[in-house]
């Protein structure tokens, strides 16, 4: 590597030549950790991302200012990748006709026009 | 007043130069969760010096805290020589953090009692900011110093180099009797023996040893206003752009 | 902030000819046609994967290179204000990149893998940060303009295929607010400061100008087009239309604090349409191909980055964990 004539008094205090040239290491990755954030007490957490880290500790030290710098946070959680279990996405048809199970839907349920004929057929005074 | 007044400066001068130097790790650390970790602790610090400075202007009628970081003279700064090093490699950022912050988590401890009232409100509200720091530390030490053979070996030389020069931080200042006998502070002797009854089993837990030092090795001189040659260029570095129109507004 | 991602000609006809199972692609273009989101775990043709690999890698890579103009001066801002805002904002930009690198490893591709790619050249950055960020002029025109360019091109993203890629630039596209607003006060304050300070806007503006014009990529004249891209929602806009919309939002910002341009034929037509004189697109090419201003030194730090840390990621691997794909 040349000498690198470097704007930045950063780049010049580093030990540039101290590393040598050629492809650098892909076997060093940690594993991955998913985040859940609680914004307020009382409200969901909510997956907000991943943090790469090698023990839970450090994997809440590390998601604290990756997910949590700004705003307000009650919670931090994490799990580790692997932990988390999902149905495949294939399987998501499962769920296709849920929406029509109108019957577990409160606006199934609507009894005002048949109490206005009631009302109209026994003569119940109206409020 | 000059009492109070000389730790409020070495407090600030402190988390300034630590603040500036740990953020020059944005962006080069080594990976990128620890870069936003370290960057957000440095702006903490320079958060910290920021308050103590204004501290110093609305209490005691000194200059506005910009005034005071930027265009004060090298040798009005009073900041302790271990925080001015250059960053070198993670290995020596990460024990000075780790030294350091153990450091200000007992003062600013102890400073929640403060009979100087602005200092002890400071200290309540910054707790948590370095809770974290300390937290952070920690669990970095653990886990490198179980890790490799070369992490071992690599913290290990960066405690024995950096022992004297934390040992300098409680350096004590003009007005100790002073600082204590009005409870505004427990002073820097106290300070000294409660860090090292707290980061001596944290560093042998993590399978890391003391180093013995003399106290003719211990790097005084900060807090009277010697440093080394690295401040002077810290701080001309850090005024560069100010100084390219002093009276100008940035 | 990011750049636009670079997808060669060639690539764009191979993908033109690409094959694959019929009715699994049927399923996942009539899902795109909806307005449905692509998961990780869903069907995705061979080419999407490739394709989209390569945009959120390229992005994530403009992310952390582009910590390094503005980094130039991070020790040197000129108070508190400016101090405590440039640190968070290039902090933000390896937040981006940590955030894009994990919706990219979703694909199958690790972050080191990316970033050996991203040292070894293999793999591109946006052009626009192999510029040198020569004044502390330089961050505040950074700030304000490659950083609203790249809000440009990254609310328009948003509006793409792949579940992963919009909830980063989600979360992105918010903290971009917060850089505009920061370039912005930077750049008013040096524009209606003293002399000097205009002075230093005025040269980083001139500076910056052509970079800006190269941000969104070549002229859609010159530049092949994949149907196929547009179709699966990879891309969203065509680089000339993103190119307008930026001239439109920022040269009258700048022209309104008595700032010059150095482009005579730069106006405004009646439809909407700006003019501009030639950007010169061989440099661009040229410093796309890696014979800019500054390459060198910004691939040379990120492997010190790398490799200087080599050895904390190696002491902190757990070799009993395995790791698979994150979900993000």
């Amino acid at each position: 590597m040349a000498e690198l004539n470097s704007l930045d008094p950063r780049v010049l205090r580093l030990d540039l030549k101290k590393i040598e040239d050629g492809d650098v290491a892909t076997n060093t990755h940690l594993i991955t950790y998913e985040v859940f954030h609680q914004e307020k007490r009382g409200k969901q957490a909510v997956h907000a991302g991943v943090v790469h880290a090698s023990t839970p500790d450090m994997a809440l030290v590390m998601a604290k200012e990756t997910f949590g710098r700004r705003g307000k946070t009650a919670a931090i959680w994490v799990v580790k990748t692997s932990e988390i279990y999902t149905l495949a996405s294939e399987d998501e048809d499962m769920f296709e006709t849920t929406p029509e199970k109108l019957h577990r839907e409160p606006g199934f349920y609507k009894v005002r026009d048949r109490i206005e004929a009631y009302q109209k057929r026994t003569a119940v005074p109206q409020q | 007043m000059e009492a109070t007044k000389e730790l409020l400066y070495k407090m600030a001068d402190d988390a300034l130069i630590i603040g500036h130097r740990n953020s020059e790790w944005t962006g080069i650390g080594p990976m990128l969760e620890e870069d936003l970790a370290f960057s957000s602790m440095a702006q903490d610090k320079i958060g910290h010096a920021f308050a103590l400075y204004n501290i110093l202007h609305t209490a005691f009628g000194e200059a506005d805290p910009d005034t005071l970081a930027f265009k004060r003279s090298e040798k009005d700064f009073r900041s302790a020589q271990f925080l001015e090093l250059p960053i070198g490699e993670y290995d020596f950022s990460l024990i000075r953090h780790f030294l350091f912050d153990h450091a200000e988590h007992l003062r600013y401890d102890s400073l929640a009692q403060s009979t100087f009232q602005p200092l002890a409100q400071l200290a309540k509200k910054v707790k948590g900011e370095i809770k974290y720091h300390v937290m952070h530390a920690d669990t970095f030490l653990k886990q490198l110093g179980k890790g490799s053979e070369e992490s071992h070996a690599r913290l290990q030389s960066a405690i024995n180099y950096s022992w004297p020069y934390a040992l300098g931080v409680f350096e004590p200042g003009a007005h100790e009797a002073e600082l204590i006998s009005t409870g505004t502070f427990i002073g820097e002797e106290a300070l000294k023996d409660l860090w090292l009854a707290r980061v001596t089993p944290i560093i042998e837990a993590a399978g890391f040893s003391v180093p013995a030092t003399t106290q003719e090795q211990v790097v005084y001189g900060g807090r009277k206003g010697f440093h080394s040659e690295h401040l002077a260029s810290l701080l001309a570095e850090m005024t560069e752009v100010t100084n390219i129109d002093i009276d100008a507004e940035w | 902030m990011y750049g636009n991602a670079y997808i060669s000609p060639e690539d764009a006809k191979r993908m033109n000819e690409s094959t694959d199972d019929a009715e699994n692609l049927e399923i996942f273009e009539a899902r795109i046609t909806r307005g449905e989101k692509i998961e990780p775990g869903d069907w995705m043709p061979a080419e999407y994967r490739k394709q989209l690999i390569r945009m959120i890698e390229q992005h994530a890579h403009s992310e952390i290179v582009g910590a390094l103009p503005e980094g130039t001066w991070i020790t040197r801002a000129p108070n508190f204000r400016r101090k405590l805002a440039l640190i968070a904002k290039v902090q933000d930009e390896i937040g981006h990149g940590q955030l894009l690198y994990s919706a990219a490893e979703t694909l199958g591709k690790t972050r080191e893998q990316m970033l050996a790619d991203l040292i070894s050249g293999k793999s591109k950055y946006s052009n626009v940060f192999n510029y040198p960020a020569l004044t502390w002029a330089d961050v505040a025109v950074i700030g304000f303009l490659v950083d609203g360019a790249a809000i440009v091109n990254q609310v328009i993203n948003q509006k793409g295929s792949y579940g992963p890629y919009c909830r980063a630039l989600e979360r992105i596209c918010y903290e971009e607010s917060f850089h505009l607003k920061q370039g912005h006060d930077n750049f008013v304050y040096l524009a209606t400061g003293s002399p000097k300070q205009r002075a230093m806007l005025q040269e980083a503006v001139n500076r910056w100008y052509r970079p800006l014009l190269h941000f969104f990529g070549p002229s859609d004249r010159d530049s092949q087009h994949s149907e196929k891209l547009m179709k699966w929602k990879i891309k969203l806009a065509s680089n000339d239309d993103m190119r307008n919309q930026f001239l439109d939002q920022y040269i009258p910002k700048i022209w309104e604090l008595g700032l010059t341009l150095p482009d005579p034929e730069l106006k405004r037509n009646d439809n909407g349409i700006w003019e501009f004189g030639d950007p010169d697109w061989a440099e661009f090419k040229r410093v796309i191909s890696g014979d800019g201003p500054c390459n060198a030194e910004r691939l040379e730090v990120r492997r010190y980055a790398e490799e200087a840390g080599r050895w904390v990621r190696t002491a902190l691997m757990n070799k009993d964990e395995r790791y698979v794909v994150p979900l993000a």
